[in-house]
């Protein structure tokens, strides 16, 4: 635990010398500088505006850009906020920065509640669910006026002072809205960074893989709900301070909503500055045209917010910060003379040498997995009926049958993103049928592939892995060692910081075997790894699955290419209309005359004579 | 009296009926939920109401303009924002359609203020007696084009070649494409069509509603619970589920508390998406 | 009759399709054969409008088709029956029928269209108000098969017709493909039951990571040492 603290304080400073990190600091404070001497209150105000705007969208951040759950209505937990600390201060004179805390602790605790069951539901659905939260909130604000003052809201008495969160002139309230701002974004920063961070943006690229790398994508969106919620409702205690009135028409507007989504989104979500860029360029825009245009005001700014939003969701999806991304970039690299990202390259990734080396196996190999009886259908179609067959430790098994004989769904099955009508799954002795999530079984150690490879697209080789290595690594510096490994196992090195939408076909089976090993499974499960590769590739993954072997992984392989299910498999078993036909060893499956018939048709045998 | 209370709430039925009918359709299709879904509505309304205002037009009779005119302005906005976007991801559709909700309020808000504005006809209190209940004929009427729409649509979708294609595009993309189906042409023909009923809905509702730039919004909102509740794609749904919603909203204003009724209806919506996010009825594809 | 050459299909970065060339003639049935991911589905799509190729050129008759839309290479009469099937679930066998009509080339001949499909699959006629979803594998074969004659096709693609079929259905379907031949269709076969697609072809292709890698006349690859090596890794 020491060697991690160690390890942390000396990454912390290695990363400060970086020009990232100095060239921020510098502009943190020059915010700073300006605001102390801002002494204008119309500029007062829209600075403090755009700072807590920004804050808001960084807090949604966390939920929407990081987690991919886009809520339409975290103005609610802004105005939980709001009104909680308002509340127990008219009524029981306690301070606004605890109250504050207690805020945005009950908007935690209600975004939990009530987020944590919308998360089943799938992209809009969850937007939908998210408006609704919103309105429920303002309905019971007006309805239930005896607590909050209905329709006409609560105001605060004005009585300056840090204690109270009040200040005479805008100086007091800037600084503490920047304060909000920054601390909000070193949060996401780090969150970024740890190991919670990475399994985050994994399940907001693709929830299917991110279940099958062991982890709980229910538990990680529920997280990221409630530090979202909690820094939404901390700065609507900071609000209601600032404009002293707390009515629900303001405050849980859906406009309001609506903004600081737009903000991210503009800016680019997912990223830190984003949020903050967004902000920067949005707010103060529409403040000054309200001096200008006065009574059209509105009109303009929600037409232009409109267009800007439209337009950026079709042509620059990533926000700014992808466009001025690369110059940025170039700047570092100028100011610290030294290369910040490898050059892109294509092409084909070599393997690097290692000695063979099989660990003697046991004596008596034990039974990893054992499927008896198993029973699938799909409306009125029989997809698997009666399947046994099992898996010793150690082995390499192939799984082989043509089209539409049920192997996919097979694994479907063990993986648990199927249940079976009938049968039982055993695992390392342990029965694991219908065990759902699937996280829950890629923990006990089951890994697998996709048909379709499943790359998290949007981040790169290395952040794939370590996706893939989170879930069991001690510490972040564990998870970051281990996916070392990995890389290197599989000669990703040079790609580590490409995007996974960037690599070849090659390359991204490649990085699917990566991310299944990262978990340090005990049973692997490939699916048609093969197919789309050519003879050279084809030969690569073979000696790879055979290196995998030898460190002691059993594997379940599907495959169609025969020359790799020849030289690879010690068994073979193949499956026909969803049921075991044959077993036995490749050399001795292959001349089975009812394969033959399966593969080939009925006739074929005749045809030879 | 719960008597009235119920025919209150089938006949607000009936509009929410007919507002969510073009929402669900265009669902239905394309897997597009569109958010901007209430400010057409708004636009239909605005429509009518100077229709009235300048050439004193009926807006019964407005219906032949502003039917036409939606059905063009659905398809435009298809082909420039809906069809460059058709094949991105769920959320690109709803933050486009919702930067197509701002613009419209905007434009609105622009050119005519935050002012309500509402039309009085002759016949706009008009009530009719069933015994104890009254019925107020424009209400009626709307219930009345509800049902008639939803007929229309069904015979439409039943009985022509560009129906029928409609169809078979909801039910299988690849198979309709194989069939010689123009896909982006017939999208743009149902978007057209569920924004031209928008547009009866508009000139239907203006003898008993005001016009004002948000006026969309608290529609649509409803036209959400009710698609779901209804089961997105299913016509016959959605008038049920409009009329489920309409009696839950009459009855909880009246025995519950005036302000909540809103959120009686807001509450089931979510339940319903926890517990049956397919709706009542089920997804039905446009049978 | 239709002529494919050297095209090469991408998805997004990766290749399906590489140098692909072959041809198909009237009264012809060709076949093309390979594994799952061979890039069979992947050729059909190109040649049918779906998804256009990066390179190389389709010809039907004299007329370049590789970047029409799909519409229109049904409207030349080049019909695809999908793998799986693909019928309109919640529309009736008449209805899915009609659609295959939906051109308007093939739509002034519906009735005539029409009395052969039934000739054809005389079980249809039964079923003609039940919803397609609820027939049996078999009858939705020759319902898909049926909807794709509705449009008077004069090369007809099918891909994978025996797909999770029983034996004896299998038998029949392959029957009525050769009745369509004689009607002087054009047909391309996609099949990875070799010996049936491999037995009634003119000619056929084996296709390999999207490259195809032997062709010649169906009789001789179905004596052929390596057709059997390319699929049991002999």
């Amino acid at each position: 635990m020491r060697e991690n603290r160690s390890m942390a304080i000396r990454y912390i400073l290695e990363e400060i010398r970086h020009p990232k990190a100095y060239l921020t600091l510098i502009a943190v404070g020059v915010l700073y500088i300006v605001v102390l001497s801002v002494k204008n209150p119309y500029w007062g105000d829209i600075l403090t505006m755009t700072f807590l705007l920004g804050a808001l969208s960084l807090s949604w951040n966390i939920l929407g850009g990081y987690g991919g759950q886009f809520s339409l209505g975290h103005a609610g937990f802004f105005g939980i906020g709001a009104y909680t600390s308002t509340l127990l201060l008219i009524h029981y004179q306690i301070s606004p920065w605890i109250g504050m805390l207690l805020g945005g602790g009950l908007a935690a605790l209600i975004g939990g509640l009530i987020f944590y069951p919308c998360f089943r539901l799938k992209g809009i659905f969850f937007c939908l669910a998210t408006l609704a939260f919103q309105e429920v909130v303002k309905i019971a604000a007006v309805h239930f006026r005896g607590l909050t003052g209905g329709a006409m809201g609560i105001s605060i008495p004005f009585k300056a002072g840090l204690a109270n969160m009040m200040f005479q002139g805008k100086t007091g309230y800037m600084l503490i809205a920047l304060s909000f701002m920054i601390i909000i974004a070193l949060v996401t920063l780090v969150m970024a960074r740890s190991r919670f961070g990475y399994k985050l943006v994994a399940l907001r690229e693709d929830e299917d893989a991110t279940e099958t790398l062991g982890i709980s994508t229910s538990r990680c969106k529920l997280l990221a709900a409630m530090i979202s919620a909690f820094f939404a409702g901390c700065l609507g205690t900071f609000y209601a301070h600032y404009s002293t009135l707390v009515d629900p028409y303001s405050i849980f507007d859906m406009m309001l909503s609506v903004e600081f989504v737009i903000f991210a989104i503009l800016g680019g979500v997912g990223t830190v500055l984003g949020p903050i860029l967004g902000a920067f360029a949005l707010v103060p825009i529409d403040a000054l045209m309200r001096g200008y245009l006065g009574q059209g005001q509105q009109g303009v700014s929600f037409f232009a917010y409109g267009m800007l939003l439209t337009g950026v969701v079709i042509f620059l999806p990533q926000g700014i910060l992808s466009w001025i991304s690369s110059p940025l970039n170039r700047l570092m690299e100028a100011l610290s003379g030294e290369k910040t990202r490898p050059e892109p390259r294509a092409g084909k990734i070599e393997p690097q040498a290692e000695r063979a080396e099989k660990p003697s196996r046991s004596m008596q190999p034990t039974s990893i997995l054992e499927i008896a009886g198993l029973d699938k259908s799909f409306g009125g179609l029989k997809v698997i009926q009666c399947l046994d067959f099992h898996v010793r430790e150690g082995e390499i098994v192939g799984l082989i049958g043509p089209n539409g004989a049920g192997k996919t769904t097979c694994f479907n099955l063990i993986t648990g993103f199927e249940e079976a009508d009938a049968g039982r799954i055993l695992f390392k002795g342990e029965d694991i049928t219908g065990l759902k999530p699937p996280n829950r079984i890629s923990k006990k150690g089951v890994a697998r592939t996709f048909q379709i490879v499943k790359p998290l697209a949007g981040l790169t080789v290395t952040e794939n892995i370590l996706a893939g290595a989170a879930e069991r690594a001690g510490s972040i510096h564990e998870a970051r060692m281990k996916s070392r490994n990995i890389v290197d196992l599989l000669g990703l090195w040079e790609f580590r910081d490409i995007k996974a939408s960037s690599l070849t076909l090659g390359g991204r089976k490649r990085l699917e075997l990566a991310k299944a090993l990262a978990t340090e499974p005990t049973l692997l499960l490939l699916d048609e790894v093969m197919a789309g590769l050519n003879p050279t590739e084809v030969e690569q993954a073979i000696q790879l699955i055979k290196k995998i072997s030898n460190r002691g992984i059993t594997l379940l392989v599907i495959e169609h290419v025969m020359k790799a299910v020849m030289s690879l498999a010690d068994r073979v078993v193949v499956i026909h209309h969803g049921q075991k036909i044959c077993e036995g060893r490749p050399q001795d499956v292959i001349r089975d005359p009812g394969v033959i018939e399966a593969y080939l048709g009925k006739g074929y045998q005749y045809a030879e004579g | 009296m719960i008597g009235q209370v119920l025919v209150n709430g089938i006949l607000l039925g009936g509009i929410y009926a007919l507002v969510s009918l073009g929402l669900t359709l265009i669902f239905g299709v394309m897997r597009i939920i569109n958010f901007a879904h209430g400010q057409f509505l708004m636009l239909a309304m605005y429509a009518t109401y100077w229709l009235f205002q300048l050439y004193g037009m009926d807006p019964y009779v407005s219906i032949l303009i502003v039917v036409p005119l939606m059905l063009v302005i659905g398809m435009g906005a298809y082909r420039m924002i809906i069809q460059p976007i058709i094949d991105a991801s769920e959320m690109t559709h709803v933050f486009a359609t919702l930067g197509l909700n701002l613009s419209l309020q905007g434009i609105a808000l622009f050119l005519w203020q935050g002012d309500f504005r509402g039309i009085r006809t002759s016949y706009s209190s008009l009530v009719i007696h069933l015994g104890p209940l009254y019925i107020n004929i424009p209400r009626l009427i709307i219930f009345l084009c509800a049902i008639a729409a939803i007929l229309a649509l069904f015979l439409f979708l039943k009985k022509t070649y560009t129906g029928k294609a409609i169809r078979a595009s909801a039910q299988k993309r690849v198979a309709a494409q194989l069939m010689g189906v123009n896909l982006s042409k017939i999208y743009m023909i149902a978007f057209g069509i569920g924004i031209a009923i928008v547009g009866l809905t508009g000139a239907v509702l203006m003898p008993i509603y005001e016009v004002f730039p948000s006026v969309g919004s608290l529609f649509a909102l409803v036209a959400f619970v009710v698609v779901v509740l209804g089961g997105l794609g299913n016509l016959g749904g959605a008038l049920v589920g409009g009329i489920v919603i309409g009696v839950v909203e009459s009855v909880s204003g009246v025995f519950i508390a005036p302000a909540l009724k809103e959120g009686v209806y807001f509450i089931i919506f979510v339940i319903i998406l926890l517990l049956r996010p397919t709706g009542i009825f089920g997804k039905a594809v446009i049978r | 009759m239709l002529k494919v050459e050297a095209i090469d299909v991408y998805y997004g970065d990766l290749q399906a399709v590489q140098g692909a060339s072959f041809q198909v003639g009237k009264d012809q049935i060709v076949s093309l054969v390979g594994s799952n991911g061979a890039g069979k589905t992947t050729t059909l799509n190109a040649i049918s409008g779906l998804h256009r190729p990066r390179s190389g050129t389709i010809r039907f008759g004299e007329i370049n088709i590789e970047r029409r839309g799909s519409h229109q290479i049904v409207e030349l009469g080049i019909i695809q029956v999908p793998e799986g099937r693909m019928l309109f679930p919640e529309m009736t066998v008449m209805e899915n029928l009609e659609m295959g009509c939906y051109s308007l080339r093939a739509r002034k001949n519906f009735k005539n269209s029409l009395q052969e499909v039934i000739r054809l699959f005389p079980i249809l006629a039964e079923r003609k108000e039940q919803l397609a979803g609820t027939l049996s594998g078999g009858e939705q074969q020759m319902l898909a098969i049926g909807r794709g004659l509705m449009a008077q096709p004069k090369v007809l693609m099918l891909d994978e017709p025996s797909l999770g079929l029983a034996p004896l259905v299998v038998e029949e379907i392959i029957e009525t493909i050769k009745t369509i031949r004689t009607r002087g269709t054009a047909i391309l076969l996609v099949e990875q039951n070799v010996f049936h697609a491999l037995s009634i072809s003119d000619r056929a292709y084996i296709l390999e990571n999207g490259e195809i890698v032997m062709e010649g006349k169906g009789e001789e690859l179905l004596k052929n040492e390596k057709v059997r090596k390319a699929y049991l890794g002999l």
